[in-house]
């Protein structure tokens, strides 16, 4: 059986958009934009709510709960400085308050990945930026 | 929408290859200009007829090239067309851009082209990354590739529906028969069975090597008109009965399985019903193919067969030569080459032609002379999408 472990990648490439994304991630806290007009979840991060176009927003802190909606698994290592870090795992977790991020998961086996697991949040401290990622919740 | 208006009265009336395959030491450039120049002496027309020149979008330039833009092609053919554009992104405008230019009399004939240096200058298609710096948040999971993009849609459809690799199998070894009767075929003279698919290395689990369409050299184009004009020119016109455009465009990791508004959903039920058809006067389909799950994907959204049928309805027999279902005659972008959109448009309007060879449907044992086939083409992770109902009759 093959452990997946959490590994570093890259540095993400922060916009004036996504910025407050990666700050609440520095302290560990998983925040998006929420619109104030109609109480949408806002991700990706953007100026306007796509729903109802108001710029009115404020930021929201998540349980960190959610469950897998699609998962994959990278064999091939797409640039030379992954190439020790495959097999790991992309998934799209659906949050419960209601918006799909991409991130890993991570600390699992394989084989026991499946759509529609419940899993919840890790931080995990890179250089200069944390990122979010998902374990299997027991 | 009622688009009956537009049936049957644009025509695609040429079509122009290139050497295709592994072709090195030449540009980009080269496979478009010498498409295009093929294109139109197909047709029968001057360079100087060439009202709009639309060109898809190019990647990064690589093998030592420059940018490979609308202006470079349009210098190198020496040609000023009224109309010069290029897609910047995956999006899949130039249909419905040339019915609009040549319906309302703008211009007399469209070019389309594309032509890539892929397979000699190894392109690697990582987008997220550039100089080994990320260019979005996604490479902070090391998430680098469109393949995993349509790999998680696939994940979640074998979950939904119970497809998965025995059914993609069945599409690979389908696409890899049409293309053992096709000369120019990346393919041809290497069959494939079930044992050969299963041994392709796993790239983005649930997707092995052989789900996705490998990079090839050459370039493709092909020229519209009215069908007035088409009339008095060399070729059969092949005439656009039908026509369905459509984007959905949300992050791929925001597309759902099932969606009303997924863009081949929508483009799909435009043109079929512009055209007036069901799905039992479709001949055969020739889909934009860059993984085998597109293939699958593209069927089901465009109503083929019920969602849960998949294992019964995708076999290597019904798609295949002599089968129900013609699909990707060519071999497609699996196995015979990858010209975006314009594998499978090309593919379609030379069936209808009757200029297929040994794949010639009507030739190939068990099959019928088409009347109607079907084309899609799929931009960015089924973010853009154009349905065309080719026919031989007007």
């Amino acid at each position: 059986m093959e452990k997946i472990r959490a590994t570093e990648f890259f540095a993400p490439d922060i916009s004036a958009d996504t910025a407050a994304f990666w700050e609440g991630c520095k302290e560990h806290k998983l925040v998006l934009q929420k619109c104030k007009k109609c109480g949408k979840l806002r991700w990706p991060a953007a100026y306007l709510c796509p729903n109802c176009l108001s710029d009115e927003t404020e930021l929201c802190e998540l349980s960190g709960e959610g469950v897998i909606y699609s998962y994959a698994i990278y064999h091939k290592p797409f640039h030379p400085s992954v190439a020790d870090k495959v097999p790991y795992v992309v998934a799209e977790v659906d949050l419960k308050e209601g918006a799909r991020l991409v991130s890993n998961i991570v600390d699992c086996e394989l084989s026991e990945l499946k759509c529609g697991l419940p899993v919840e949040v890790r931080f995990i401290d890179g250089e200069g930026y944390a990122r979010p990622v998902f374990v299997l919740k027991k | 929408m009622d688009l009956s208006h537009l049936k049957n009265k644009i025509a695609i009336v040429g079509v122009g290859y290139t050497p295709q395959g592994k072709i090195p030491g030449r540009t980009a450039a080269s496979f478009h200009i010498e498409a295009v120049r093929n294109a139109i002496e197909d047709a029968g027309i001057t360079k100087d007829d060439i009202g709009a020149l639309i060109v898809y979008r190019h990647f990064d330039a690589i093998a030592g090239d420059y940018e490979t833009t609308a202006f470079t092609i349009g210098e190198q053919l020496g040609v000023s067309p009224a109309i010069i554009s290029q897609e910047h992104q995956c999006t899949r405008g130039w249909l419905f851009n040339s019915i609009g230019l040549l319906n309302s009399g703008l211009v007399n004939y469209v070019v389309i082209s594309y032509g890539d240096n892929a397979r000699s200058g190894k392109r690697s298609y990582v987008k997220e990354l550039s100089g080994g710096k990320a260019t979005d948040e996604l490479a902070a999971y090391g998430d680098l590739s469109t393949m995993a993009k349509y790999a998680m849609l696939a994940r979640r459809a074998m979950d939904t529906y119970g497809t998965g690799p025995d059914v993609w199998k069945e599409i690979s070894v389908a696409q890899r028969r049409w293309a053992q009767l096709n000369p120019i075929a990346a393919m041809h003279g290497k069959p494939l069975d079930y044992e050969g698919y299963y041994a392709a290395n796993m790239v983005v689990d649930p997707l092995r090597l052989l789900d996705a369409t490998p990079s090839s050299d050459g370039g493709r184009a092909i020229v519209l008109t009215t069908a007035e004009r088409a009339k008095m020119l060399k070729n059969p016109p092949v005439y656009i009965r039908g026509i369905g455009s459509a984007n959905r465009p949300v992050s791929p990791f925001k597309l759902d399985l099932e969606d009303d508004r997924n863009a081949a959903t929508v483009s799909s039920r435009m043109a079929f019903e512009m055209a007036g058809i069901e799905h039992k006067d479709v001949d055969a389909c020739e889909l934009y193919d860059c993984f085998t799950y597109t293939v699958e994907a593209t069927l089901r959204d465009y109503g083929f067969f019920k969602p849960s049928e998949v294992k019964e309805f995708i076999t290597a027999e019904r798609l295949g030569p002599g089968g129900e279902l013609p699909v990707n005659t060519s071999g497609g972008m699996l196995s015979e080459a990858y010209y975006m959109g314009l594998t499978p448009v090309a593919e379609a309007v030379m069936q209808l032609m009757g200029r297929c060879g040994d794949r010639q449907l009507g030739k190939v044992p068990g099959s019928k002379t088409p009347e109607i086939i079907v084309c899609s083409d799929n931009g960015g992770v089924f973010q853009s999408h154009a349905t065309l109902v080719l026919s031989r009759e007007d």
